[in-house]
């Protein structure tokens, strides 16, 4: 018996007609969404519901939520970011059973639920760039639900500056001869630009509402502490600088931010202008406003978008990738790659960093994934262009004898304490917990230990490249551990001697004084100010407006 | 546009060592002690009843909630440009600036020390949400002795001014308590209102108020609108030193003789006439566009300088 080559074709052409009743030139009505679903989709598919870092195709996944579970049951979901409890209710309600996935933010705590009570079965738990990798090898999915912000009457889909991760999930899906359904914002006679060719686009649904986006990187810097000014002093002159530190990606966080909202006065004032921080791979931090404004920013090429940035970054398209519209074009799993091989320095905080610097995020009731951290804040071992600062902190880890070879500069920071005196440091991870709880095969860490160059806390910099044994590698951290337990169980000879080698720098071996370490030194203390940075072009969402 | 801070761009290493004048700094971002003492003359303020006296309040310890020695007030007297006043601060870091029993005693005190003492004024720095819920009936009771020390002071000739730029603002008992004040002065960051966003939002639904929406929030307690209502006298950039002048424009245009009876029902009618003017208004904007100003919707981000400007060409009503 010969074999039929195209199952997956066949399969395809026996969906379509099935839903052939429900479109009109490719356009289904929202009110025939859910039966389309029930259509086009078969028990057991593998499905792919776009839900992003911050866009989210909700309708399509509230429509996914309510159909049949006699119809539609057991289906494999794969998707980067679960965030909204739809993404859940598919399980709840018996329509989903198995998820791979990446980052599960807000939904963290009732995933975990649903984990321990077995009604998800986890394939695994990804980094975005390991997911899209997935889809071109054993994750193909039959069928997309993805959101963009507009098509035209042929079906070409314009997802303006929240592009993200359609672009991998369309290909992914139409060349392998799945069914892609794209919500839309609206339908219109002419886009502005084509970000998907209606050729890969198999329904277009008006929805209801617009897509869901969520505000996931301002900073309101009213909330920016005199420790994260000194924090941010200590990254700028203590890391920027030493290292000229040119291309970099920055975490999320008020950390991060105090550090972008320092360039044009700290580091101006160090005249680091023009050697530092030029070319980024990041989402647009409304924090990095006065620093673009101020010429220290030549690039940025971003994950995402953010909500209220449009017009800023229209206008600036000297720093930011637009199309001939105007508006910004982001793709997350290119930003991902820029970020992994093109940046020298990652920077971000976490919640705990054990003995060895292992980082997590997790804590045992809640099941957050990784997201794009892992990537990010990891050596790049195939990496091979070099770069002043990837070469210094390649010199500095290099042991006698061997080849010598370039580094990423990782770099954990934190304070101390977090909120409610919960110590950053530990003797062991709650992610060992949570791995016997949720039944992971490994804890899940955030950032390895021997990926970090350093740990930056109020108490000092330790240089992770500059230790020579484990135990050394162990004081640093202890040794800007401050008063957690961690900290105080430190030997205190042999950190001062970790101090003296230049392993451990407090703010005074940097001639930094604390007492420097002002808000003052901020150069937007409000949202208004960035707003004024801006000229006016940055419309910041109202829940930041405290005026 | 011009940057907000050029002035910390200045060339090393004065730029990290130019930390503001204190009189020039954010009244917004500095906290109780750090107001005072921009505010007032140098070395001239002597505080009453300080830190060191430990007066804690009684009531926090069986709540196992850490208490302050000054239990989140300064309270004291010194010179504002030469001009001897009584000043009292409160610390809005602690438990939200709320009136509890000893807090509430130690403006009482000061209010009262006015009547004898006949000082230029009693300036009341507020930062608060009203009465310290873990006190309950003694935070009530206080805000009611507040109110009557405050009408006695004015009464004696004594003017008391409050000044609302503070991250709290000035709510509840303490709202009361500013509109009770010769005059109020404001910063736009400040906000002065009986209720909070959050309380009306609980209470009432998020459909009658989204304390979410906190554009919203400003445009119907800060400083902006409070002025254009005529419930703040001034409105003052956020800088402690315009502060310091307008309690000094306040003081040269007041005449405290205590209300009479026929202030009073002026400022009845008028109050009444504002409810048919603008009862029915959901926003701010809306009682902008009312009072006839032009693009009311740019009005929130005006500097101080150009919002005063642009509200000078208003047709009335009220005010």
């Amino acid at each position: 018996m010969t074999r039929e080559w195209n199952d997956l074709a066949q399969g395809r052409s026996r969906r379509l007609a099935r839903a052939a009743g429900f479109a009109q030139a490719r356009q289904v009505r929202a009110e025939d969404a859910v039966a389309l679903l029930e259509a086009v989709i078969e028990p057991g598919d593998r499905v792919c519901l776009e839900g992003n870092n911050q866009k989210q195709a909700d309708f399509l996944a509230q429509c996914l939520a309510q159909a049949d579970p006699q119809r539609l049951h057991d289906l494999h979901m794969v998707q980067s970011v679960l965030s909204l409890p739809a993404h859940l209710d598919v399980f709840e309600r018996g329509i989903a059973r198995r998820l791979d996935f990446s980052f599960s933010g807000p939904q963290a705590t009732r995933l975990a639920g649903l984990v321990a009570e077995n009604r998800i079965e986890i394939g695994a738990i990804h980094t975005y760039l390991e997911l899209f990798g997935r889809y071109f090898v054993d994750l193909t999915p039959r069928v997309a639900l993805v959101t963009a912000q507009a098509a035209d009457r042929d079906g070409n889909l314009y997802t303006g500056p929240n592009t993200e991760d359609t672009p991998v999930i369309v290909e992914a899906t139409a060349f392998r001869s799945g069914i892609v359904i794209a919500q839309v914002n609206e339908i219109v006679e002419r886009l502005p630009r084509v970000d998907i060719p209606a050729g890969w686009v198999d329904f277009v649904i008006a929805a209801p509402r617009p897509n869901h986006i969520e505000p996931l990187f301002t900073r309101d810097p009213a909330q920016i502490s005199e420790i994260q000014v000194l924090m941010a002093m200590l990254a700028i002159k203590g890391i920027y600088a030493e290292y000229g530190v040119d291309r970099l990606n920055h975490g999320i966080g008020f950390d991060t931010a105090a550090i972008e909202l320092l360039l044009p006065t700290y580091a101006e004032s160090l005249g680091l202008k023009g050697k530092i921080c030029r070319h980024w791979a990041l989402n647009p931090h409304p924090a990095l406003i006065p620093a673009i404004e101020s010429g220290f920013v030549q690039s940025v090429h971003s994950f995402g978008s953010e909500l209220g940035m449009e017009r800023y970054v229209a206008a600036r398209s000297d720093v930011f990738f637009t199309g001939a519209d105007g508006s910004m074009r982001s793709n997350r799993a290119l930003s991902q790659t820029a970020g992994l091989y093109a940046c020298d320095l990652f920077i971000g905080s976490t919640l705990q960093i054990d003995l060895q610097g292992n980082s997590s995020t997790a804590t045992r009731d809640r099941i957050a994934g990784f997201g794009g951290a892992p990537n990010m804040g990891s050596d790049a071992r195939g990496r091979r262009h070099a770069s002043a600062a990837w070469l210094k902190a390649g010199a500095e880890a290099a042991r006698p004898g061997e080849m010598p070879r370039g580094r990423k500069l990782v770099v954990q920071m934190v304070e101390t304490f977090r909120e409610h005196m919960a110590p950053a440091f530990v003797d062991r991870l709650d992610a060992w917990e949570l791995a016997e709880r949720a039944k992971l095969p490994l804890p899940p860490v955030m950032i390895y230990g021997d990926d970090v160059s350093h740990v930056l806390t109020e108490e000092g910099i330790a240089n992770l490249l500059l230790c020579r044994t484990a135990e050394e590698r162990e004081q640093a951290i202890r040794g800007v551990a401050g008063y957690t337990a961690v900290g105080l169980q430190r030997d205190r000879r042999m950190v001062e001697n970790l101090r003296d080698r230049g392993v451990i720098r407090r703010p005074d071996d940097l001639g930094i004084r604390t007492r420097d370490a002002s808000r003052d030194l901020l150069a937007a203390r409000t949202v208004k100010d960035l707003v004024r940075w801006s000229g006016g072009l940055y419309d910041p969402p109202k829940r930041f407006r405290h005026w | 546009m011009k940057p907000p801070h050029a002035k910390a761009t200045a060339a090393e290493p004065s730029a990290v060592n130019a930390v503001h004048d204190s009189s020039t700094r954010s009244f917004y971002e500095a906290d109780a002690r750090a107001r005072i003492a921009g505010l007032l003359d140098r070395a001239s303020f002597r505080e009453f009843v300080g830190p060191c006296r430990r007066m804690a309040s009684p009531h926090l310890t069986p709540l196992d909630q850490p208490g302050a020695f000054d239990d989140g007030v300064v309270v004291g007297e010194g010179l504002l440009r030469g001009r001897r006043v009584l000043i009292a601060a409160q610390q809005g870091a602690f438990l939200g600036g709320g009136v509890g029993e000893v807090h509430g005693a130690k403006l009482t005190g000061l209010l009262e020390r006015a009547v004898t003492e006949r000082p230029a004024a009693v300036l009341l720095l507020l930062d608060t949400g009203g009465v310290r819920l873990h006190e309950a009936n003694a935070g009530l009771i206080a805000i009611s002795e507040i109110l009557r020390a405050t009408l006695a002071a004015r009464a004696a000739g004594v003017a008391v001014l409050a000044l609302i730029g503070s991250g709290n603002g000035a709510f509840g008992g303490m709202g009361i308590v500013a509109r009770c004040c010769s005059a109020v002065l404001m910063s736009e960051e400040g906000r002065l209102s009986l209720s909070g966003p959050e309380v009306i939002e609980t209470v009432r639904g998020v459909e009658e108020f989204d304390a979410r929406d906190r554009a919203l929030v400003w445009r119907v307690t800060g400083g902006k609108h409070r002025f254009l209502l005529g419930e703040a006298n001034l409105l003052v950039a956020d800088r402690i030193d315009a502060f310091a002048d307008a309690v000094l424009a306040a003081l040269d245009g007041l005449h405290e003789s205590g209300d009479s009876l026929v202030a009073l029902e002026r400022e009845q009618t008028r109050l009444s006439q504002r409810i048919a003017d603008y009862g029915d208004c959901r926003d701010g904007l809306e009682i902008w566009r009312r009072q006839g100003i032009a693009e009311p919707e740019r009005l929130p981000l005006l500097d101080t300088a150009e919002f005063l400007a642009a509200a000078a060409t208003r047709g009335t009503p009220c005010n």
